[in-house]
């Protein structure tokens, strides 16, 4: 599978310096530019160096960070955190990224970052506390649109579902490669093939060489175990992964001494991986046209829930259809179903012993018993539960 | 003239002794609940200290003033009287299964039997609780047990937590998709 290199606005590299940020965050940045961002991004060890800086705004230490940086104003600054509205005005009209990074786009917030600093020693100085400038970068700045997130809600749709466009509604035309990708790629192949080996043999197995455990154990009903936080499994499931990285050991016990590792039902933990890693797309090999069944909602009180992923585990659950036929009746982008698709694939929640309904692909309509009235009743509940949790 | 159990909109839950009804009800209620546990004087003691011997109810306000109510079944057998009264006109049932009860299967089997009727006219989720300290048996038994009573649509049935207003609030949206899945709050 090909994989995009992202585009630099300008001629040579961002030099990024991690002045603020994890071992783990470092990690991942550092294996994402060895392998992906070469032409974009290159890290450097000192600010002297650096035209770009990230900071984690989570971490303790900021302040002392942000004093290294009050002699060079040249240099651009790229902020994270994970409630960046909260950080937003102090540091405008610096970008503020919400967690988990998006790394995909990382490496043009990064060169915009850069581009913008060099820009702002050219212009007035803004005053302090001032409203949002008005720029034209598509950089997640103050009150600007977001392409790494402000809100949760905006994060979890892209970085779940992509932002893909639609699929012809009937086979027949060429598919774009974009539309899928290859599990082997990404964690989710790890815990794939580790899943499998540990329930062939009925002895754990561990996937070595990433920065913290995680393990199947088959057990009766197979066990992930994991030290990784849920908020470090996020970008690890989202980026690639070396080839080197993440070889399949037998062992006869996992350990436990890894900082409290925590056990997840590995149903969950790879609906969650393969969720990550899909971002709307399908696994590479899928057909998006043949019509497949949930066997089983995904145990969503810790399945990631995508957008409308509730909305089509309800239908799917009830009815053969392709992907595009569910997409097509619930009035939603394809790629949210795409999807809630690849992660019941790893999950083993997906039935594709064909048997195709021959009702009429249309919109869904309200079920008969659900009378308007009490239909609207739901959609009350329905908003007042979202609204609140 | 209707009386005020059945003007409202209701769920109903229900589901085995030490489930988390109460507590559920409690997780999702904008008021504090209105609770009739009394202490157990029978094989629930061995349970849990206090149980509930009528109904327990709690209320979701919507914002244009209608009310949600949120009734509890009582969850020992002998008041299984109450059951059909209070689930009359409800919208639909979350019914939590104590997976730390001797044979937990057969409690849903028996409940989903007890509210067939219901259930045939409305929907049901289900709620798996205390999996934390008795994992088994797992999701996927639940599931080979409902194949195997032929319900269909196949029911969400999660892992959850009746302290957690997020696991309960999840129950009842599956509840509320699984009646319609075009409804949206995108």
């Amino acid at each position: 599978m090909t994989r995009a290199q992202p585009s630099s606005p300008t001629e040579h590299p961002s030099a990024l310096l991690l002045l603020h940020v994890g071992s783990m965050d470092a990690r991942l940045i550092g294996l994402s530019i060895e392998r992906h961002w070469t032409r974009s991004v290159r890290l450097v060890e000192t600010l002297e160096e650096a035209q770009v800086v990230l900071i984690d705004c989570d971490r303790p230490g900021i302040e002392a960070a942000l004093d290294q940086l009050a002699g060079h104003p040249r240099i651009g600054i790229v902020y994270y955190a994970f409630h960046p509205k909260d950080h937003a005005l102090r540091f405008q009209p610096r970008p503020v990224l919400g967690k988990p990074l998006n790394l995909e786009a990382l490496p043009a917030t990064l060169n915009q970052a850069r581009v913008d600093a060099a820009h702002m020693i050219a212009a007035a100085p803004p005053r302090p506390m001032a409203p949002a400038l008005a720029v034209s970068s598509p950089v997640a700045y103050p009150r600007a649109p977001a392409p790494l997130g402000h809100s949760l809600m905006t994060d979890d749709e892209r970085d779940l579902c992509g932002g893909m466009d639609d699929i012809p509604t009937t086979p027949g035309s060429s598919l774009p490669d974009k539309l899928f990708f290859n599990p082997d790629d990404y964690l989710i192949g790890r815990l794939q093939q580790a899943l499998a080996l540990a329930s062939a043999s009925g002895r754990p197995h561990l996937i070595s060489g990433l920065p913290r455990l995680i393990g199947i154990e088959p057990r009766p009903v197979p066990v992930c175990i994991t030290a990784f936080r849920e908020n470090q499994l996020r970008p690890l499931a989202m980026t690639q992964l070396p080839e080197s990285t993440g070889r399949i050991v037998s062992t006869p016990i996992i350990g436990e001494a890894d900082s409290q590792p925590v056990h997840r039902a590995a149903e969950d933990f790879l609906w969650n991986a393969a969720a990550w890693a899909a971002r709307g797309r399908l696994p590479a090999g899928s057909d998006p046209y043949q019509p497949v069944r949930l066997r089983a909602w995904p145990n969503f009180t810790y399945a990631f829930a995508s957008p409308h992923a509730m909305r089509i585990a309800a239908l799917w659950t009830r009815m053969h259809a392709s992907p595009v036929e569910i997409a097509t009746r619930l009035g939603i982008p394809h790629r949210y179903v795409f999807s809630v698709y690849s992660a019941a694939s790893f999950a083993g929640l997906l039935d594709t012993t064909a048997k195709h309904e021959n009702a009429p692909v249309a919109p869904f309509p309200p079920a008969p018993s659900d009378k308007p009235a009490r239909g609207s009743v739901l959609s009350r509940i329905l908003r007042k539960l979202r609204d609140a949790v | 003239m209707r009386s005020e159990r059945t003007r409202h909109n209701k769920i109903i839950f229900s589901g085995t002794v030490g489930a988390g009804k109460s507590t559920a009800i409690n997780a999702l209620s904008d008021i504090t609940t209105v609770s009739t546990e009394a202490v157990a004087s029978d094989s629930t003691a061995r349970l849990k200290p206090t149980t509930t011997v009528a109904m327990d109810y709690g209320v979701l306000n919507l914002p244009d003033g209608e009310k949600v109510m949120l009734y509890g079944t009582p969850g020992q057998e002998r008041f299984s009287f109450m059951w059909d009264i209070l689930s009359e006109g409800g919208i639909g049932l979350i019914l939590l299964i104590n997976n730390a009860s001797p044979d937990p299967l057969q409690d849903l089997e028996g409940y989903l039997g007890a509210f067939r009727q219901f259930i045939a006219s409305t929907a049901v989720t289900i709620g798996v609780t205390h999996m934390d300290s008795s994992p088994q048996p797992g999701l996927d038994a639940y599931r080979a047990r409902l194949i195997a009573l032929g319900l269909s649509p196949m029911p969400a049935i999660f892992r959850a937590d009746a302290r957690s207003r997020d696991d309960v609030a999840t129950l009842v949206k599956a509840l509320l998709y699984t009646l319609n899945p075009g409804l949206n709050d995108a």
